[in-house]
């Protein structure tokens, strides 16, 4: 099983059908709500988040070594498969 | 000439040209973001400023409406949950910053710089799923 990784925002709606899709298929995942963490945290964080997403906005989904940015029900459906 | 001076928007930062008469009081819409904005005289030139008499909920409902308005975009369902976090927004760092970005600067204000230079247009919504082409 490759392993899922979310950074969502609390505020996000897409960021709480990200981690719904996870549920409902029966995914085990991780997240992290990047704007609940403590700033310093959040820095590091966000510094990542933009290293592999190339922006400063959520939902970004890593499963295995894809990465998506933005809820993408193909993409992740896709990203599972291969 | 009076009726070409240009108004500042307090929301997007852009200036805009009132075609109607200008009355202190007035309540007037921004066309580039929709803000609901009253007008007030400072000396001698014209200022528009945010409505004190607003809820915050009314305001940026009120906002967003015209905005979809002024471009012809629509809503769906997920125009509920987004109010909710943009007053989330709103109650944690003052202003309605946008719900699915983490810095809460003035070109997050919803609607935000990149759906006001066409993201909608690009993406067929916007970045938070609000707008809709
Ligand atoms: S992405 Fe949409 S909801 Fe978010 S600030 Fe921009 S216009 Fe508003
Ligand atoms: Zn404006």
């Amino acid at each position: 099983m490759k392993e899922v990784m979310l950074y969502t925002l609390s505020t996000c709606p897409f960021c709480k059908m990200a981690k719904e899709y996870f549920e409902n298929h029966h995914i085990p995942y991780r997240f992290v709500d990047v704007d609940l963490l403590e700033p310093e945290e959040r820095e590091k964080t966000v510094a990542k988040v933009q290293e592999i997403s190339g922006r400063r906005a959520f939902p970004v989904i890593v499963i295995g070594n894809q990465v998506i940015v933005g809820y993408d029900e193909v993409g992740i459906g896709e990203a599972l498969q291969e | 000439m009076n009726q070409v001076e240009k108004i500042f928007c307090p929301v997007c930062q852009v200036s805009f040209v009132v075609g109607e008469e200008k009355e202190a009081g007035k309540r007037i819409i921004c066309p580039v973001c929709g803000a609901v904005l009253v007008l007030e005289k400072d000396n001698t030139a014209w200022i528009a400023k945010r409505p004190m008499d607003l809820t915050p909920e009314e305001e940026i409902r009120m906002r967003i409406e015209n905005f979809a308005r002024l471009r012809g975009y629509r809503f769906n369902e997920l125009k509920e949950p987004l109010v909710q976090g943009l007053l989330k927004k709103y109650e944690r760092y003052g202003d309605f910053y946008c719900p699915c970005k983490i810095d809460n600067i003035p070109e997050n204000v919803c609607p935000c710089l990149e759906t006001r230079q066409g993201s909608v247009e690009r993406n067929g919504r916007c970045h938070c799923g609000l707008f809709w082409k």
